[in-house]
């Protein structure tokens, strides 16, 4: 702390401020410039059989504490709806059948990466970034726990370590960052036996979402929920049921971000309009200074009392 | 001199062109990649003139082929043409009796997949495409011809290996089951084992199916209470397949999931009308209700007492379409030869009956013998020989004396 003098303080915040002109890998939540490769991933209800095998898979890959693989067969679970919490970032929920009662409707929920995402536009400190690949992640180091993320989701996914007194964490989703490091999958898509989680270019899945409904109408309503849902995610649904009875949140093509941003990036672009209110009130100051200046010197002129004062 | 000049160039001109294009230098190209191609050939025709691809309306060049003209050289073929092409059909015998299954995960053990009593399962549902779909006019094939071993990989629109196997299993076992697990029939854990492989259900078998032969229904109808199914005449008689009514046949329509006690006990399902009728309307589209619906309990078919005329030697293996036609109810006949066999007496060939005509006997004309053209009675022979008859006596010889 010591060394951050004056000249030193004015070094790192030019390059700062360059480097943010310049553009590092990571973009704001508003910026188009996404990958076309960016990552997709279709979750194929029709395909999933709720063996909650990725939920499990999701723990390990984490290090959070995860019982035995096979306890997780265990379908009671399935009785009340769950969230994803700080324990574990996937759940899977168990949605009734219509049409064959023996087969339930599973949906998997997790961070959706949004296109746009909202996390991304809150953050006051740039803890989360959306990266090229189309990855929505954060950074511990800079997080101070605000959880304005938390309350900007529309899926409420981010989740806070409300037990823990010291260092608290921020939790999501983070599309196995290390694992694809390492050129491998995320642990949910290698696990599921199905392959109910279809990994690849967003484009590609869609693509292959749009298929899988045309050749089986009579399984699938025809909606791949998350292709426009608040401009886009990155997981996306199909399923044979409307997706407001899979309690999937009915969500408009509007971007979360879009207005809010639209005013708040509007106001500080390029810092044109502080430093023009500054220059507004500097002038103003200026003025009225001299103003009063002009007045003073009348003022001087003609009170003698002044002058003694000043002795 | 000029004029001529004028006329001459260009009809020499003409004249030579159309020679060259007339000969056979350019055509001997074509020629050497037919030729080239002729082994093939046959295998073309194989696949185009198959029944499965000829009755499948949903077909397209496209289907199959991604190149807008196909040739023999580059029939440009896609990878999965996604359309059920199944036509090789085999037995459950025929196939394996059990397949084993080792790309397997650390954690889990191989599985022995018994295949016959699967085969056997699926013969009144979707046979053997249930599994083997989009298999083209060839040989079988199974998973690993098409599912990749990796999951990460290039193409993702086909599910790999490990997703193939399962989808097939799980969508069965879990509503047969009612479980989630992975363990209970095909894993078992590595470190609790010793074994490389399971092999559950092995050389397993369904149990022979009890045939029915008549079943009746009463109904709620105060007229015409009952119908009467004769289901041994549909298959013996009539030879219908089982798989023309037992379409989407699954084990819980007969076992009760999760009891397993009373796997024996046959499940009463509740149906609609229209569901009841199904089957039969299929074919009986044309009937009238008292087809099936009557008073009384009905007698067994009978082709003498119902039409007068008695099936015998040629014609109790014939089809019944093979004579009244496709269309229920089906087309009346007379009872004379002729009114089926047009030209009967030209065709019908004596060895049948076991003789060869004798010289003398080759030049007459049917009804010098059949009396009227009327083939069901027998012929006479008094008409030229005072003391012979038929069949006592025969106009020839019997063959191979």
């Amino acid at each position: 702390m010591r060394n951050l003098n004056r000249r030193n303080f004015l070094k790192t915040a030019a390059i700062g401020i360059s480097a943010g002109a310049l553009g590092t890998s990571s973009i704001k939540a508003s910026d188009k410039s996404l990958s076309e490769d960016r990552i997709g991933i279709l979750v194929d209800t029709d395909v999933c059989v709720g063996c909650r095998h990725c939920e499990w898979a999701c723990r390990t890959a984490h290090e959070f504490p995860a019982c035995d693989l096979e306890e997780y067969s265990d379908i009671s679970v399935f009785e009340k709806y769950r969230r994803p919490d700080n324990t574990s970032l996937t759940v899977i929920n168990q949605f009734e059948n219509e049409k064959n009662p023996l087969l339930p409707i599973y949906v998997k929920v997790q961070c959706m990466h949004c296109e746009k995402p909202a996390c991304v536009s809150a953050c006051i400190v740039g803890a989360l970034t959306k990266l090229e690949d189309g990855s929505v992640v954060w950074d511990d180091s800079k997080c101070i726990g605000c959880r304005y993320c938390m309350v900007a989701c529309q899926f409420q996914i981010p989740t806070y370590d409300y037990d823990k007194a010291i260092d608290p964490h921020i939790w999501k989703c983070d599309l196995c960052r290390d694992r694809r490091i390492r050129d491998k999958l995320p642990a949910c898509v290698e696990i599921c036996p199905n392959e109910a989680l279809v990994f690849g270019k967003r484009s590609e899945v869609l693509s292959i979402a749009r298929k899988r409904i045309k050749r089986k109408p009579d399984v699938y309503v025809e909606h791949i929920y998350g292709e426009n849902e608040i401009g886009g995610t990155s997981w996306m649904y199909i399923a044979g049921k409307s997706f407001d009875k899979l309690k999937m949140p009915p969500l408009g093509k509007e971007t979360a971000p879009g207005i809010s941003e639209a005013i708040q990036h509007g106001i500080f672009s390029y810092f044109v309009p502080p430093v023009a209110l500054f220059a507004l009130l500097g002038t103003l100051m200026w003025v009225n200074k001299h103003k009063r200046g002009e007045s003073d010197t009348e003022i001087e002129s003609t009170d003698p009392d002044k002058e003694e004062s000043e002795f | 001199m000029r004029k001529i000049l004028y006329i001459l160039v260009p009809l020499v001109l003409t004249f030579f062109l159309v020679i060259t294009a007339a000969l056979p230098q350019s055509g001997s190209e074509i020629q050497e990649v037919r030729a080239r191609n002729t082994p093939e050939k046959s295998q073309i025709n194989k696949v185009h003139d198959d029944p499965a691809v000829l009755n499948n309306s949903n077909l397209k060049c496209k289907t199959c082929h991604t190149s807008e003209y196909p040739t023999p050289k580059d029939p440009g073929l896609t990878d999965c043409p996604r359309e059920n092409l199944v036509s090789v059909y085999q037995s459950p015998k025929e196939g394996p009796e059990s397949v084993a299954i080792v790309e397997m995960s650390d954690k889990y053990t191989g599985v022995i997949f018994p295949h016959r009593v699967h085969a056997e399962m699926s013969e009144m549902s979707t046979g053997c495409a249930g599994c083997h779909h989009y298999n083209t006019s060839g040989p079988i094939l199974n998973c690993r011809n098409c599912h990749e071993k990796s999951r990460n990989r290039e193409d993702v629109s086909v599910p790999d290996l490990k997703a193939a196997f399962h989808r097939q299993c799980m969508s069965c076992h879990k509503q047969w089951s009612g479980e989630n697990g992975c363990n209970s029939i095909c894993h078992k854990r590595k470190d609790i084992t010793k074994d490389n492989i399971t092999s559950t259900n092995i050389s397993k078998t369904h149990p022979e199916l009890p045939e029915p032969g008549k079943i009746t229904w009463e109904t709620n109808s105060n007229i015409n209470k009952t119908v009467t199914f004769f289901h041994d005449e549909h298959i013996k008689l009539f030879k219908i397949k089982c798989t023309s009514c037992h379409t989407s046949e699954s084990c819980i329509r007969c076992h009760t999931p999760k009891v397993q006690s009373d796997l024996n006990k046959p499940v009463k399902i509740e149906k609609s009308i229209e569901e009841h009728h199904k089957p039969c309307i299929n074919c009986h589209y044309g009937n009238k209700c008292t087809k099936c619906h009557s008073d009384k309990e009905m007698s067994p078919f009978d082709h003498g007492k119902t039409s007068g005329w008695v099936l015998s030697t040629y014609h109790k293996d014939l089809l019944c379409s093979g004579c009244h036609g496709n269309q229920m109810p089906y087309r009346k006949l007379g009872t004379k030869c002729v009114s089926c066999h047009r030209d009967f007496a030209a065709e019908f060939d004596h060895k049948l009956k076991g003789f060869t005509f004798s010289e003398a006997h080759s030049e007459l004309e049917c009804a010098n013998c059949h009396v009227g053209k009327d083939f069901t009675k027998n012929p006479v022979c008094s008409d030229c020989h005072d003391d012979k008859s038929f069949p006592g006596d025969i106009p020839g010889e019997k063959p191979g004396k």
